[in-house]
């Protein structure tokens, strides 16, 4: 039994427009199959570390639906444990809600834990990474907190709610936010591995200094005292964090090749089955470049989008770069390009909605348009 | 359905020897079907829908994949409180010793002791190689208003198919007044499905009194029917009407998989109400390449189709290459097929690989063929 307990964190400094409307970012769909926080707890699962604590800030439903008891995560029901927490109280202000904020006001519940370290990972971002291995060179290196980065070339156009790790060597000299100057930074995957006396010192601390605070600010706060180890995290990389961050993950995924990096046979990301019948095309359908889903009925054209279950494309539609999310009915001639479709959403026959791919579409949950 | 007032048993020791390679290491109920599911899917699934809680699972041969599968009774939800999904083998007890299934009856007879542990007023046996969807709670509410001592579950089918079948002869008001097994001339044309909902001390008693019979062949429709007949107890046939298939050869499996494919098909996989449940596969939705064609197929997750597909099945994890065409045929679980292999008119049996440019199968074939080697 590892000696870490895990927290996922509920993210609320990051906002999707529209689609988190309904639900957490860790709640959404990708791939059609799988939801986000199927990568951190799968993660957490594959490392051997079983006592989670999964951190919901608001619209728990389709979250807490979907993890459940956690059995499909492949943890143990007697040794392991998969608790969903949720916030004493909301706060009548954004700025209010911060991880720290949630984490207060469950510090019992932290203090509790037998483990002597905590692993901390964020609930909006797809990535690999072995957690054990990490909780490991942690403890050798004898650091304070090591956290984990990802070294990307595009940082003007994206992550943009997300933080920046400034580096010397493999020291963390601060942690500030992307401002989108350079393309070439080490954006900070909300990852940290600590004991947990430290953690619960810092959400002390925290509070203690502003209560807009984070774990990520009071770590930078105190940076000059700390030693903060970093370490490079390679492999695909993915923060949900805008609706075309959300878009273009779910395009880059839906080619094999890309796909086939994150999902290894050695590495198995876990989801809950919803029992769907196969898919079945019928005569006059066009598929190419697509990731389908169980349960469609597909007779019309889908090129490079990825398709959830459940899925009801008519003949003559044509998908084309769409995201489209579970249950959606499409109608006959409809033409969709560049569009994020939400779940039980009806598009009429014969309507067309194009949008230019640097700023996709986005078609409400259980709309009729 | 009061906890544990009916009690399952599916009889899942046959080979399915008419299925040839397809069985030679999993019994028949094990065989995969419909993309994504195994045969005994179907009746574990019905079982959970139909609110029944204990099913025991009889088997014989070629066990150990099908035991470690039905094992698992949380896949159908059979795995709260006082409910569960038993494998049942043979095996050797203190006042008898190791025996082998001697014939249908004699499974049920072999495990009376399981099946008085839970009490049960009535007794559901079923077959667990056929695809099907029944609510078995209406055939049991059937058998309550008739209060008969059995009811056999029975479909109309063809003159020519009866003389196939166990035949039931019934009056006006669906009372079975005779039985026929595989008649030449048939009576009637309502055939047995091999479902029977039973009065559990009566056939109990009757399954005593077989066991040391040297000249029983222990069977339900040899035996147990008949002899129930004879005694005058009252007998009834559920007309069920809907999608019923024995997949007992491979051009039978392969029609019920082309079956998939039409629109009047009434078994209705995706049916929210009536779900059958299986493992589910750990596996990426399907991929559908760049270069692919797909014109009439039924394709499940974990499926890579970079070739073209027309009018097929394809079984979770299968492969086609570029350039490659299936064309009436069904892939099994994890069969890959590479570059420019062509497919017709077969069915590829689980984990077969058909390498690069290979012919198999062709279209004017009467029969279907089973391709269950690499090639």
């Amino acid at each position: 039994m590892a000696k870490a307990f895990g927290i996922i964190t509920s993210s609320p400094e990051h906002k999707v427009a529209g689609m988190q409307d309904y639900r957490p970012i860790g709640a959404f769909s990708i791939l059609g199959r799988y939801r986000v926080i199927d990568f951190p707890i799968s993660n957490f699962s594959n490392s051997g570390i079983i006592n989670l604590q999964v951190y919901i800030s608001s619209k728990p439903r389709s979250l807490a639906a979907h993890i459940g008891t956690g059995r499909h995560y492949n943890i143990n029901s007697k040794r392991g444990k998969l608790q969903l927490v949720f916030p004493v109280e909301e706060e009548f202000n954004q700025i209010y809600r911060t991880n720290i904020a949630a984490l207060a006001s469950n510090i019992d519940y932290i203090e509790r834990q037998s483990q002597e370290y905590v692993v901390i990972a964020p609930s909006c971002m797809v990535f690999k990474q072995d957690f054990d291995a990490l909780l490991q060179d942690h403890a050798e290196s004898g650091s304070d907190i090591t956290l984990l980065y990802h070294n990307v070339d595009d940082a003007k156009h994206g992550y943009s709610t997300c933080n920046e790790l400034k580096l010397d060597g493999n020291r963390v000299k601060a942690i500030v936010p992307n401002l989108a100057d350079e393309d070439n930074k080490a954006i900070f995957m909300e990852t940290f591995v600590m004991k947990k006396a430290l953690l619960l010192d810092l959400i002390k601390k925290a509070q203690a200094t502003s209560s807009m605070y984070s774990l990520a600010n009071i770590v930078n706060h105190l940076a000059g005292e700390l030693d903060l180890r970093a370490v490079e995290h390679k492999g695909f990389f993915a923060p949900i964090t805008s609706l075309k961050s959300y878009f273009f993950t779910q395009m880059r995924l839906s080619k094999y090749e890309i796909a086939s990096e994150l999902f290894t046979p050695d590495w198995p990301i876990y989801t809950r089955t919803s029992d769907s019948a196969p898919t079945r095309y019928f005569e006059g359908a066009k598929v190419v470049d697509s990731m389908i889903s169980n349960g469609c009925k597909i007779k019309g054209t889908v090129e490079g989008s990825t398709i959830a279950r459940g899925v009801e494309i008519a003949k003559g539609a044509t998908v084309k770069n769409c995201v489209v999310l579970a249950y959606v009915k499409i109608g006959e001639g409809a033409y969709l390009e560049n569009q994020v479709i939400d779940k039980y959403a009806t598009i009429a026959p014969g309507r067309k909605i194009v949008a230019d791919i640097e700023q996709p579409g986005y078609i409400k949950h259980s709309d009729k348009v | 359905m009061k906890q544990n007032e009916m009690l399952a048993m599916i009889l899942a020791g046959g080979r399915g020897s008419r299925l040839h390679d397809l069985t030679n290491k999993v019994a028949k109920p094990a065989v995969a079907y419909g993309g994504k599911y195994r045969i005994v899917d179907f009746p574990l699934s019905n079982c959970a829908n139909s609110g029944i809680d204990v099913v025991g699972v009889l088997t014989q041969y070629e066990s150990v994949l099908l035991n470690s599968y039905v094992a698992k009774g949380g896949l159908w939800g059979l795995d709260t409180k006082d409910s569960g999904v038993f494998v049942l083998t043979p095996r050797e007890k203190a006042d008898a010793g190791l025996d082998v299934y001697r014939g249908t009856a004699d499974a049920i007879t072999q495990n009376i002791d399981f099946i008085d542990s839970y009490n049960p007023k009535y007794l559901l046996v079923l077959s667990g190689d056929h695809i099907y969807k029944m609510n078995y709670d209406k055939m049991l509410d059937c058998h309550k208003k008739a209060g008969a001592a059995a009811t056999i579950a029975v479909m109309p089918v063809s003159m020519e198919e009866a003389s196939r079948f166990g035949i039931m002869i019934t009056d006006e008001n669906d009372k079975i007044i005779d039985f026929e097994e595989k008649p030449a001339h048939p009576r009637s044309t309502l055939a047995s499905m091999g479902i029977y909902i039973f009065d559990w001390q009566k056939l109990r008693a009757i399954l005593v009194a077989d066991k040391d019979d040297p000249d029983s062949a222990h069977d339900f429709g040899k035996t147990i029917i008949p002899t129930l007949l004879n005694a005058g107890e009252t007998l009834v046939a559920f007309r069920f009407e809907g999608y019923w298939k024995d997949v007992g050869t491979i051009d039978s499996l392969w029609e019920a998989n082309m079956d998939l494919l039409t629109d009047n098909n009434d078994l209705q996989l995706d049916d929210p109400s009536w779900k059958i449940y299986t493992e589910d596969a750990n596996a990426l939705p399907a991929y559908i390449g760049p270069d692919a064609s797909i014109d009439v197929a039924y394709i499940t997750q974990g499926c890579v189709i970079e070739g073209e597909v027309k009018h097929s099945v394809i079984f979770t994890g299968a492969k086609v290459g570029k350039g490659a065409k299936i064309i009436d045929s069904v892939l099994m679980p994890g069969v890959v097929v590479e570059d420019g292999a062509v497919v017709t008119r077969a069915l590829v049996a689980d984990n077969v690989k058909i390498s690069k440019d290979a012919v198999v199968g062709s279209a004017d074939s009467k029969e279907i063929l089973l391709q269950a080697k690499d090639i």
